[in-house]
C-alpha cells in the first residue's frame, strides 16, 4: 500500500476505476436487485428453474469444449502454420462475432431445418436443426471466434526459444506441442475457456429461436419479461447465472495457479518457430476449410437473401431492398451503430487495459474483489444488464443525459470483461523486469505502463476492441430499453422488419451491418498498425 | 391524480355549449341522431380551427413497421399542429416493462398497440392517466377498461395458419382445437410461445375459457397438445415465416398475420377453428405526460372510423367500432364463434397460469 | 573523511517467515565501484533493489549523499538499475531505447540526441543505434542496457548480475568495459555477482553477504588476504585452512600449533587470541612454495595429485594426513614436482581466522 501512496497518479486511477466499476456495474444491477423482493423467493422455492438450470449446464458444457477446440485449432493454424489464405480465414473467423440477433440464427433453420435448403432441398433428409443439437451446433460456430481470438494472442506472444529448447532437448513436433507449446498458452486458454463459457451461458438468440422446446436460463430470463412484466423473477434467474459465473472463475483461477507464464522477458530473439510438420498443417487447414465453408453457406444464404423478393419462396433478384435501408431512419441507424460500436470499444479497450494493469501489477489488497467485478458483467444477460442502465439512470435529475450516450456506456462496461481478460493475459506474459528497467529509468509506473507496456500490449488492445465492437453492434437485449428514435441502432430495425416478416429488408439491414462493420474494422486495423508498431518483438 | 389544465375540458363544454346553441338556432327539429354527428364534428372542427392542439408527443408503438408510417402519417394530417416520434419496437411486453422501469421520469406519452393485457397491469400500478375520450362513447364496454386507463381501439381473432403443399401429411385443417391432438401431428404443429408472446397466451386462455375454466381439463388438453408441438415460437410472426417455409405444416396464430402472409402468395391458408379467442388492442396515456392535449388527441384520433378503417387496411386488423368493415377475407368479430373470453380474469390471472402451464408440461 | 555516497543504515527485509535481508549495513564512498557479493539466495539481489525501491525494507535506513530515500518513489531515486536479463524495450530500436530515460526527463530533442549519440559511441554501439533488440547479440544487448541507464548520469548506477548470460570471454572483456567507464565517469557503481573473479577484478570495495547477513567488507586486498571466517576465505579463491591451536600470544605475535609443529604469526587485527583458543590457518596457494628437499620453516609431504591449469600447476600434498593445495607459477620454466616435496610456509604470509 506504501508505495501506491508514493504514487498519486496510480492512486488516482485506481479510485477511477474503483467508482466507474462501482457506478457503472454494481449500481444498476443493485438497482434491478432490489426491486420488490417476496416475489425473489417465491421464484426460487417454485422450482420452474430447475429445468431451465440444467439445460443451461448440458449447453454450457458442449459448447464451451467444442468452441475452444475448434478455436484452439483456428488459433494454432493461424499463428503457428504456414497455412495458405489466412487473410480470408481471418475474415471468416470474426464474421460469426457479427451476428446481429435472429437473422442468422434463422438463416440456419432456412438452411438446415426440417425443409432446409440444403439438408432438404439438397440431401433430401428431414433431420431436424432444433433442440439441444442445433444449439449446440449454431453456438459452436457462434462462439469459436471468442475463444480463436484470446487464445491466438497468447500463442503470438510466445517465445519461440521455449519451444526450440524442447526440441533441441529431444521433443518431437507432439512433445514440444504437449509439454511446452499448450502449458505455456494456459493463462490464454483459461481466460478462452471461461469468457466462451461464461458467454455461452448467457446466450439468448440462438437458444430462443432454434431451442426447439428446450429452455435455458436466458430464454426463461427474457420470458419472464416479455411475458410477464416479472422483474424480481427475471432478476433471480440472473442471479442464478451469476452464481455459476462465480463458480467458473474460482475454477479457472484454481486452475492457474501462481506458476509463471511469462514468455516476453527482456531478452529479445528473432529466432523462429520450429516447423509444423504437414500432416498437421493438412488437417488444421481441412478443418478450417470445413469451418469456413459452414460459415460461407450461411452469411452467403443471407446476401442471396437480401438481393431476393423472398428468399426462398421467391428467388426473383432485387436491389429495393438495399434502396429502401440506406434511406430514412435506416440511415440514422447504421449511423448510430457504427458510431456507439467504435467508441465503445476504444474506450472499453483502454479502460480494460487499465484495469488489467492495475490488477496485475499492483500490489494492493483487494485486487480479487476488483478482479471479480471487472469479469461479471459478461455473466449478466444484456436484458438484465440494459434494465439494471434503464432503472438506475432514469432520475429526473439525469434527464439531460443524452440516451446514446448511455446506451455506449453500457456498451463498454458489458464487454469489459473479454478486454479486461486479455490485459491480464497479456500482461502476465511480460516479464516485471519491463516495468522496472523503466521505472529505473525514471519513468513512473503510469508512464512506464503508457510507454512500454500498452505498446507491447498490443494484442490484447484490438482483442477487446473487437470482442467490444461486435458485441455492441449485435446486441439488441442491452439497448432495448435504452434506445430512443434519435438514438437508434441496427438491431432494433432489424428487429422491426423481422417482426414484420419482411425478410428481404431484414436480410439487406444485416449484410449492411456486417458490411459496414468489417469495413470499420479494417480501417481500425490500418490506423492501430501504424501506432502499435511491435519492431520486432512480433513472431 | 394531475391537475387538468384545461383545454379538454373547456373543449367539452365548448361541445355542449355549441352543441346546445346549434340546437337552438336550429329552431324546430334540429336534434335528431344524424345531426348529433355534425354538429359534433363542427363543433370539433370549429374547436380545431379556433384552439388547434400542438405539442411533441413520444410513442411507445407495439404496431407493425408497415403500420406505423401510415398510420402516424394520416394523424399528422388531421393535427399538423402536433409533432410525433415514434419509438416502434414490436413486442409489447418490453414495452410494458420499459415504462414501468421509467417510472420515476416518464419518457413516452403515449403505449399504443399490444393487447390490453399489457396495458392493463400499468394501469393498475397508477403509471397512467385516465381519460374517457368523446370517440369512446359508442364502443362496447367488453372493449374498454372500467376505470378508463386504455381502451381498444383494434381487434385480432385467433385463426390457423396451413401450408398447403404440406397439408396432405395431416387430416387437415382443424375445424376445433381438439382435432391438433390427433398424432399425425406430430413433429408438425409450432405454437407462438405462451410465456412470451401475446398470442401463445391468448390460446392457452382460450382453452381454459373452452373448457368453463376448468383448469385441470385446460391443462390437461396443453399437456397432450405438447406432444405434438416441435417448436414454441418466440414471436407471433416467428412462427408464421416457418410456416411458410414450409419447415412446419401449421400453427395457431393471428388471422390478420395470416392474411398478410397470404396476400404476398405464400402457399399458405388461413382458417378459424370454432370456440377461439381474439385480441383487443389498446392505446393508453402514460402518466406524468407534460402534452396531455396532445396525448388526448391523438387517442381520439384512433378511435374515428378513418383510424380504423386505415388499420384495416394496413394490418388487415379488426376494429372495435361497429361501423369498420373488417378486412377482406377476415370474418367480423360478430360471425365467428368465440368462447366466452372475461379478459379481467385472464390478466389478472396470466403469472399463475403460466406457471402452471410450465409445470405441466415440465419446462 | 571518505565523501559517502550511499548508506545502508541498519537494513532488514523479512518476505513472510523468511529473513532475506538481516541488519546490513555499510557505506560506500563516491565515485568508487562496490560490489556486493555471495553465493544465491545470501541477500544481495535484494539489497540492491531496496536501493533501487523496488523493495520496501521493514528496518533500517537507506541515504543517498545523506538523504534518506526510504521514501521516495523508485523512479525519483535517483539510481538506474542494468538488469541482467537486460530488459530492452523489444517495441523500441536501440536508439529509443537509450533515449527514453531522457524522454521521460523532458530533455530537449537536440540535448537528447547530442546525449544518445555520446553515449552509444562510449559503449562502442555507434553504428547500431537503429537496430532492434531482437537483431543484437548477447553483448551488444548487454551494451545497450547500459549505456541506457548511464545516459541519465544517475547518483549511482545499480548492476544486477548483469555479465552472468555471456560466455566466459565476453564477460572478462565486457568487465574491463564497465571497469573504465565507470574510472573514466567517476561514476558510483554498485555491482551484484557471485563471481569472485569479478569481484576482486573489478571492485575498490566488496560486501560478501551470506544469509542475509554483511560477513565482511572491505577492499578486495583485504577480503582476500585477511578474511575475518572460514566461509569468507573459502568463498573467495582457493586457501589452505589449517586448523590449530593458540599456544601462546604476546603483543604483535602469536604462537600456534598444528599436529607437531608450531609457527609464529602476526595477530590478526582486533582479534584478542588467548592460549588454548582454537584457531584456523588461513594460507593462500600461491603464497607457498614447492621444492624438492626441505630446509628449516618447511613441512615435509607427498604429491598425491596436480593440475595443469594453463598459467600455473596446482599441487594438493599430503602433509601429515592433511591436503595442502600449493599453486607453482609458471610451469614451463622447469619440470612438474612429484613424490616427496618440501612446502615452504612464510610465516607473514599466514592469516589467523579465529573459530566461532
Amino acid at each position: 500500500m506504501r508505495s501506491l501512496q508514493r504514487e498519486p497518479g496510480v492512486l488516482l486511477a485506481l479510485l477511477a476505476v474503483i467508482v466507474l466499476v462501482a457506478v457503472f456495474i454494481v449500481y444498476p444491477q443493485v438497482r434491478v436487485i432490489l426491486t420488490p423482493g417476496d416475489t425473489y423467493v417465491e421464484f426460487f422455492t417454485g422450482g420452474t428453474w430447475r429445468n431451465s438450470l440444467i439445460h443451461s449446464l448440458e449447453v454450457m458444457a458442449l459448447s464451451t469444449t467444442t468452441a475452444v477446440a475448434l478455436g484452439f485449432v483456428y488459433a494454432y493454424a493461424m499463428v503457428y502454420t504456414d497455412m495458405h489464405w489466412k487473410p480470408f480465414f481471418r475474415l471468416i473467423g470474426i464474421l460469426p462475432l457479427l451476428s446481429p440477433p435472429f437473422v442468422v440464427a434463422a438463416s440456419y433453420v432456412i438452411l438446415f431445418g426440417p425443409r432446409g435448403v440444403i439438408t432438404y432441398g439438397v440431401f433430401g433428409q428431414t433431420i431436424s436443426v432444433f433442440g439441444l443439437a442445433g444449439i449446440w451446433g449454431v453456438q459452436t460456430i457462434a462462439f469459436f471466434p471468442f475463444a480463436y481470438q484470446l487464445i491466438a494472442d497468447v500463442l503470438s506472444r510466445s517465445d519461440p526459444r521455449m519451444e526450440q529448447a524442447a526440441r533441441n532437448l529431444g521433443a518431437g513436433s507432439w512433445g514440444v506441442f504437449r509439454t511446452v507449446t499448450l502449458p505455456l498458452s494456459r493463462p490464454g486458454l483459461g481466460a478462452a475457456i471461461l469468457t466462451t463459457a461464461i458467454y455461452v451461458l448467457e446466450d439468448f438468440g440462438n437458444p430462443a429461436l432454434i431451442g426447439g422446446t428446450f429452455t435455458v436460463l436466458p430464454t426463461q430470463a427474457y420470458g419472464l419479461i416479455s411475458g410477464f412484466g416479472d422483474l424480481p423473477g427475471a432478476a433471480a434467474v440472473s442471479t442464478i447465472l451469476l452464481v455459476l459465473a462465480l463458480v467458473l472463475y474460482f475454477a479457472k483461477v484454481r486452475l492457474d495457479g501462481p506458476r509463471s507464464f511469462v514468455t516476453v522477458s527482456g531478452r529479445a530473439s528473432s529466432m523462429p518457430r520450429p516447423p509444423v510438420p504437414a500432416k498437421v498443417s493438412w488437417a488444421c487447414f481441412a478443418s478450417c476449410l470445413a469451418l469456413a465453408g459452414i460459415i460461407t453457406l450461411v452469411y452467403g444464404s443471407l446476401l442471396v437473401s437480401a438481393l431476393s423478393v423472398a428468399f426462398p419462396g421467391n428467388p426473383t433478384p432485387t436491389l429495393a431492398n438495399f434502396e429502401y435501408i440506406f434511406s430514412g431512419p435506416n440511415g440514422t441507424a447504421l449511423q448510430n451503430t457504427l458510431v456507439f460500436g467504435l467508441t465503445a470499444a476504444a474506450l472499453s479497450s483502454l479502460l480494460a487495459l487499465v484495469a488489467g494493469w492495475l490488477t496485475e501489477r499492483g500490489r494492493w489488497r483487494g485486487r480479487r474483489a476488483l478482479d471479480l467485478l471487472l469479469i461479471m458483467p459478461a455473466a449478466i444477460p444484456g436484458l438484465f444488464f440494459g434494465i439494471g442502465y434503464a432503472l438506475a439512470f432514469n432520475e429526473p435529475w439525469l434527464d439531460w443525459l443524452d440516451r446514446g450516450v448511455l446506451i455506449i456506456i453500457s456498451m463498454i462496461f458489458w464487454n469489459i470483461p473479454v478486454g479486461y481478460q486479455a490485459a491480464v493475459s497479456g500482461l502476465r506474459q511480460i516479464d516485471r523486469s519491463m516495468d522496472e528497467a523503466a521505472t529505473s529509468l525514471g519513468a513512473s509506473s503510469l508512464r512506464g505502463f503508457r510507454d512500454v507496456l500498452v505498446p507491447m500490449l498490443g494484442g490484447s488492445i484490438r482483442v477487446g476492441f473487437v470482442t467490444t465492437f461486435v458485441r455492441a453492434v449485435t446486441t439488441l437485449s442491452v439497448v432495448i430499453f435504452l434506445f430512443t428514435s434519435s438514438s437508434t441502432v441496427a438491431t432494433i430495425r432489424i428487429f422491426q422488419l423481422v417482426s414484420d416478416l419482411n425478410w428481404g429488408r431484414a436480410t439487406a439491414f444485416t449484410v449492411a451491418d456486417i458490411g459496414l462493420s468489417i469495413a470499420a474494422l479494417g480501417i481500425v486495423a490500418v490506423l492501430a498498425r501504424g501506432r502499435i508498431a511491435l519492431g520486432g518483438a512480433r513472431a | 391524480m394531475v391537475i387538468k389544465t384545461d383545454r379538454s375540458y373547456d373543449r367539452r363544454t365548448f361541445l355542449k355549449l355549441a352543441g346546445a346553441t346549434a340546437a337552438i338556432a336550429a329552431c324546430g327539429g334540429a336534434a335528431t341522431a344524424p345531426s348529433a354527428a355534425p354538429t359534433a364534428s363542427t363543433a370539433a372542427s370549429a374547436a380545431a380551427t379556433a384552439k388547434p392542439v400542438t405539442g411533441t408527443l413520444s410513442v411507445y408503438s407495439a404496431l407493425n413497421e408497415s403500420t406505423n408510417n401510415d398510420f402516424f402519417a394520416a394523424f399528422k394530417k388531421a393535427y399538423p399542429g402536433v409533432t410525433i416520434n415514434v419509438l416502434p419496437l414490436a413486442a409489447a411486453g418490453e414495452l410494458q416493462t420499459r415504462i414501468e422501469t421509467e417510472k420515476a421520469s416518464p419518457k413516452a406519452d403515449i403505449f399504443i398497440g399490444g393487447s390490453s393485457e399489457f396495458h392493463d397491469p400499468l394501469g393498475k400500478e397508477g403509471l397512467l392517466e385516465q381519460y374517457n375520450s368523446p370517440n369512446a362513447k359508442d364502443i362496447d364496454p367488453k372493449f374498454k377498461d372500467a376505470n378508463g386507463y386504455w381502451v381498444g381501439w383494434y381487434t385480432g381473432i385467433f385463426g390457423f395458419i396451413s401450408n398447403n403443399s404440406r397439408l396432405s401429411e395431416v387430416p387437415g385443417k382443424p375445424a376445433t382445437w381438439d382435432d391438433l391432438l390427433d398424432p399425425k401431428w406430430k413433429g408438425k404443429l409450432i405454437l407462438p410461445d405462451p410465456v412470451k408472446t401475446g398470442g401463445g397466451y391468448i390460446f392457452m386462455a382460450t382453452q381454459i375459457f373452452r373448457f368453463n375454466k376448468d383448469e385441470a381439463k385446460a391443462m390437461d388438453f396443453m399437456k397432450k397438445i405438447h406432444a405434438n408441438i416441435a417448436q414454441y415460437v418466440p414471436t407471433s410472426p416467428g412462427a408464421l415465416t416457418l410456416i411458410d417455409q414450409g419447415q412446419f405444416v401449421g400453427c395457431p396464430n393471428w388471422a390478420h398475420d395470416i392474411l398478410t402472409e397470404k396476400s404476398k402468395n405464400n402457399p399458405i391458408d388461413l382458417n378459424i377453428p370454432t370456440d377461439t379467442g381474439f385480441e383487443v388492442g389498446a392505446i393508453s396515456i402514460i402518466k406524468g405526460t407534460k402534452s396531455l392535449d396532445a396525448a388526448k388527441a391523438l387517442v381520439d384520433w384512433s378511435l374515428t372510423k378513418e383510424a380504423g378503417d386505415l388499420n384495416v387496411k394496413l394490418s388487415n386488423r379488426g376494429s372495435t367500432r361497429a361501423d369498420v368493415a373488417p378486412a377482406p377475407g377476415s370474418p367480423k368479430l360478430s360471425d365467428v364463434k368465440l368462447v366466452n373470453y372475461d379478459r379481467q380474469w385472464a390478466t389478472d390471472n396470466k403469472a399463475r397460469i403460466l406457471k402452471l402451464w410450465q409445470t405441466t408440461v415440465g419446462l | 573523511m571518505p565523501d559517502i555516497h550511499l548508506r545502508l543504515d541498519h537494513v532488514t527485509k523479512k518476505f513472510g517467515e523468511t529473513t532475506a535481508v538481516d541488519d546490513v549495513s555499510f557505506d560506500v564512498p563516491r565515485g568508487s565501484f562496490a560490489t556486493l557479493l555471495g553465493p544465491s539466495g545470501c541477500g544481495k539481489t535484494t539489497t540492491l533493489r531496496m536501493i533501487a525501491g523496488f523493495y520496501d525494507p521493514d528496518a533500517g535506513d537507506i541515504l543517498v549523499s545523506g538523504r534518506r530515500i526510504n521514501d521516495l518513489p523508485a523512479h525519483r531515486r535517483g539510481t538506474a538499475m542494468v538488469f541482467q536479463d537486460y530488459a530492452l524495450f523489444p517495441h523500441m530500436t536501440v536508439r529509443d531505447n537509450v533515449a527514453y530515460g531522457l524522454r521521460v526527463a523532458g530533455i530537449a530533442k537536440d540535448e537528447r540526441e547530442r546525449r544518445v549519440n555520446e553515449t552509444l559511441e562510449f559503449v562502442g554501439l555507434a553504428k547500431l543505434g537503429d537496430r532492434w533488440p531482437n537483431q543484437l547479440s548477447g553483448g551488444q544487448q548487454q551494451r545497450v542496457a547500459v549505456g541506457r541507464a548511464l545516459v541519465l548520469r544517475p547518483e549511482v548506477l545499480l548492476l544486477d548480475e548483469p555479465l552472468s548470460n555471456l560466455d566466459a570471454k565476453l564477460r572478462v572483456q565486457l568487465r574491463w568495459e564497465l571497469r573504465s567507464l565507470q574510472q573514466r565517469l567517476g561514476m558510483t557503481f554498485v555491482y551484484v555477482t557471485h563471481d569472485q573473479d569479478e569481484a576482486l577484478s573489478l571492485s575498490d570495495w566488496i560486501a560478501v553477504m551470506n544469509a542475509g547477513r554483511v560477513e565482511q567488507a572491505g577492499t578486495p586486498w583485504e577480503i582476500y588476504y585477511h578474511p575475518k571466517t572460514s566461509f569468507l576465505a573459502d568463498f573467495v579463491g582457493a586457501v589452505n585452512l589449517v586448523p590449530a591451536t593458540v599456544r601462546d600470544a604476546r603483543g604483535d605475535d602469536v604462537t600456534v600449533a598444528f599436529g607437531e609443529r608450531s609457527l609464529t604469526v602476526r595477530a590478526p587485527a582486533g582479534v584478542a587470541l588467548a592460549a588454548g583458543t582454537a584457531v584456523r590457518l588461513c594460507v593462500r596457494p600461491e603464497a607457498l612454495g614447492l621444492a624438492r628437499h626441505g630446509a628449516s620453516n618447511t613441512l615435509p609431504g607427498t604429491v598425491a595429485r596436480r593440475a595443469f591449469l594453463g598459467d600455473l600447476m596446482r599441487y594438493w600434498v599430503t602433509v601429515d594426513g592433511r591436503e595442502w593445495i600449493v599453486d607453482q607459477p609458471d610451469p614451463g620454466a622447469g619440470s612438474p614436482y612429484d613424490g616427496e616435496v618440501s612446502i615452504e610456509v612464510r610465516p607473514e604470509r599466514v592469516h589467523l581466522i579465529a573459530e566461532s
